[in-house]
């Protein structure tokens, strides 16, 4: 019995090595690439060689790379996506989940056939647009962040609302039914009631839909024309998506600084996510 | 007794709601009184229509649902059922480089094109200057009759050779009410100066050609706007609108006019990628490889990722470490690591190359390519399904697996048999809703390969890994040709596929039962 466990684990740390490796042999390079001061991507050697903090010093300081402008405006405009996006979200969700009214199978249905519309090739629409708020207040308007925001949060009904839809369906009637028969009002019932009931979820959903944004480039790399107001995707692009010209440096250092933040954060949440991820599945 | 304590509906609540509201009542009054002042009244009337439905479903008694949805639904609408809309109506739209403007525009802009010097070669001398309220005006003599005339904008008169002075190798240097112009102004107005006309009077009219010379221009293309035709004075050709955005010649279509306007078109953009070979080939190749992409996508990290679920299962040493790490490719952002995956292939100073101690030019090869691609997106999507497979085992119950060991199955046909159906029918919403996903990854082509290699020698815009989503892209925004409408009938042809997939799922699913 002990031999048939011995074996069987075998191919199970096999394959976890293999697989460790396989995750592994992009970020070593990424890391070492990092502290070399030549600026290629394991241009002679893949064991580090050269080592110097010169990438990131650049990163600080150098008045061409205004690193922590990038930071900043991708860490404002995902928060507050990320915050908005999960507001709408849960009021919507609330709402098709156990309110009644005309309309609402037909909605859930329209919500979910225009997410799956390829939506970004409207880009010339929403840029026509965007140029319009531009000349009323450049605030809203073309190459501002809270441009992009609105942008974005325009998605936000339909993104969650499904996966929310779910979770709140499988809170029992009965709760809100007897809150409603104690006296409780409509908005008591999902302030008082599913906000503190739905919270790990709906962190779970701010948590991806801040990713989300953090990650989405073409949008960002056409509306963030000012090298200020870029966020860290289009700048940290800028480095690298050249055709000749690619310094890899100051990529990779600004990569993991970028990336800290987030692996923490997921990390961190790892179980609430795996059971956010499947709750719209595994449920019945 | 508890809600009343809290009480959302103490003033506390009302002060918060009112706030709120009052707030972006305040702001959205000021984006309207802004929009008003720049006289864009469509917006005014957009955020108008936005601040009644706002304020009608917060302050009317009742419509309660319409509470919870009215901020969602007024973003929705404007940011993303405004710009589907007009895809769905470019799709139906001749609207490409060359078809760009409206027809108005294109027919000023021909008109223009029009103007061509006679057929005599009419030059003068002129003599260009500014009058005492800065209007360009100039002396023109005649080269051939020697005959002067002053001009400006409106019109032309005959002048007497008292009026001008000449130096003595006959230039003229002065005219009566007219100023030199200094060097500057010649450099700084050298457009305004070249756009000129000063009418001749007889419909043709003399226009600078460099500082002292002007010629006689004719135009040769005239309008008739009763029978909605294009003359050619100079050559008696006619040209008649041909229906799809372009002035033809009358006797020979093919001969076409610059530039042509957008243009209802019906369904031309769909006929011409499913009929015309030009562009049926291609889409075909990117339509096939699409499908091909987002089931390898699928199956290669659903296999990885199911089998990691099934080896990290049951009690193993490093689980807690494995875990940690193997889920790092899904907390990094993918655009990075795309990039970094694009630098590591890199031919000249790629570590992949390097490691294997190879020379190999991964992106330019369309297999290796496509190789790549894939390689890259189960390093990126592997830990999706690991953390969604592992979910879905921990919801099939123990019981079925004891109860298949009792009767004497093997591990392998108790996978098999039971738990891979029972994954496959838990986990079948979220599969196809990856393979939806990966349908429209732009992403990863986008920033790895960037659809190529392409053959750009035949001129081809779709590259080896295009796929249907950056291959429209290009269409649409692409360098040299972009064609608004064709890739706006891709993207409905896309939308029809991924939609028509998506209520499959959901009606198989039985969602829709329970709504």
């Amino acid at each position: 019995m002990s031999k048939k466990l011995g074996t069987s684990n075998i191919w199970k740390h096999a394959l976890a090595i293999s697989l460790v490796l396989f995750t592994a042999f992009p970020i070593y390079v990424v890391i070492i690439t990092s502290f070399d001061p030549t600026g290629g991507i394991s241009s002679s050697s893949l064991l580090p060689v050269r080592f110097s903090f010169d990438n990131y010093i650049l990163l600080f300081t150098d008045p061409l790379v205004p690193y922590w402008a990038w930071m900043k405006n991708s860490l404002i405009i995902a928060t507050a996506t990320a915050v908005t996006s999960v507001a709408i979200g849960a009021a919507a969700a609330f709402a098709f989940s156990r309110l009644r009214f005309k309309g609402r199978k037909v909605g859930l249905k329209t919500l979910l056939l225009i997410q799956v519309f390829p939506s970004f090739l409207s880009l010339s629409a929403i840029y026509v647009i965007m140029e319009q708020v531009f000349l009323i207040t450049p605030t809203f308007g073309l190459g501002s962040i809270w441009g992009l925001y609105l942008i974005y949060i325009g998605g936000a009904l339909g993104v969650n609302v499904w996966l929310l839809k779910g979770f709140l369906d499988s809170i029992p009637l009965e709760l809100d039914e007897s809150a409603r028969l104690d006296g409780a009002s409509v908005p008591q019932v999902f302030w008082l009631i599913f906000l503190p009931l739905a919270a790990p979820v709906l962190a779970v959903i701010a948590v991806l839909s801040f990713i989300g944004t953090f990650n989405e480039f073409v949008l960002a790399s056409l509306f963030l024309q000012d090298v200020e107001r870029r966020t860290v995707a289009v700048g940290l692009q800028q480095f690298v998506g050249g055709q000749f010209e690619q310094t890899w440096g100051p990529f990779a250092a600004g990569s993991i600084i970028a990336s800290i933040p987030l692996v923490i954060i997921f990390l961190s949440m790892q179980r609430f996510i795996i059971g956010g991820l499947t709750a719209g599945a595994t449920k019945g | 007794m508890f809600y009343k304590l809290v009480g959302l509906r103490g003033p506390l609540a009302l002060f918060l709601k009112y706030g709120f509201l009052g707030g972006a009542d305040a702001f959205l009054i000021w984006l309207i009184s802004a929009a008003v002042n720049k006289s864009s009244f469509i917006i005014a009337g957009v955020v108008t229509a936005a601040l009644i439905f706002l304020n009608y479903s917060f302050i009317t008694k009742g419509a309660i649902p319409l509470k919870f949805l009215s901020v969602g639904l007024i973003f929705f609408s404007i940011f993303v059922v405004t710009p589907t809309g007009y895809t769905i109506l470019m799709s139906t739209y001749n609207f490409k480089t060359g078809n760009e403007i409206a027809k108005e525009a294109a027919l000023r802009e021909i008109i223009n094109n029009g103007i061509v010097s006679d057929a005599e070669g009419t030059a003068y001398d002129l003599f260009l200057g500014k009058t005492s309220n800065g209007k360009f005006a100039g002396i023109l003599e005649n080269q051939v009759t020697k005959e002067l005339l002053y001009g400006d904008e409106k019109a032309v008169r005959p002048v007497a050779e008292s009026e001008i002075t000449r130096d003595i190798s006959g230039y003229i240097t002065g005219a009566k009410g007219i100023t030199t112009l200094t060097d500057e102004e010649f450099a700084n107005e050298d457009a305004i100066i070249t756009a000129l006309r000063f009418p001749l009077g007889d419909g043709s009219y003399a226009a600078p050609q460099g500082s002292n010379v002007a010629a006689r221009l004719i135009q040769s293309v005239v309008y008739d706007p009763v029978t909605d035709q294009l003359e050619n004075i100079e050559f008696g050709i006619t040209y008649i609108d041909n229906g799809n955005g372009n002035f033809v010649a009358k006797d020979d279509p093919t001969t076409r006019l610059d530039p042509g306007w957008r243009t209802y078109s019906g369904f031309d953009n769909f006929k011409s990628l499913f009929l015309d070979e030009k562009l049926r080939n291609p889409f075909i190749k990117v339509f096939i490889w699409t499908i091909a992409f987002a089931f390898l996508s699928v199956g290669t990290t659903f296999a990885v990722g199911m089998a990691l679920a099934l080896a990290l299962q049951g009690p193993i040493k490093f689980r807690r470490f494995y875990r940690g790490f193997l889920i790092l490719p899904y907390a990094i952002p993918s655009f990075m690591s795309i990039l970094i995956w694009r630098g590591l292939f890199n031919k000249e100073y790629g570590a992949i190359n390097m490691l294997l101690g190879l020379n190999i030019d991964w992106f330019e090869t369309p297999w290796l390519a496509r190789f790549a691609v894939i390689l890259v997106n189960l390093w990126l999507g592997f830990p999706y399904m690991y953390l969604i497979g592992s979910g879905a085992l921990q919801s099939i119950p123990a019981e079925l697996e004891e109860a298949a060991s009792i009767d004497g199955a093997s591990e392998r046909q108790t996978f098999y048999t039971i738990k891979l159906p029972l994954l496959l029918q838990i986990l079948g919403p979220l599969l196809i809703a990856s393979f939806a996903f990966n349908f429209n990854n732009f992403n990863i082509i986008y920033l790895l390969t960037g659809g190529g290699p392409t053959n750009s020698i035949d001129g081809e815009v779709a590259g080896a890994t295009d796929i249907l989503i950056s291959y429209a892209y290009k269409t649409a925004f692409g360098s040299n040709f972009q064609d608004l409408g064709l890739s706006s009938a891709i993207s409905m042809v896309m939308f029809v596929i991924v939609g028509t997939m998506s209520m499959y799922t959901l009606k198989k699913s039985k969602i829709m039962d329970t709504l």
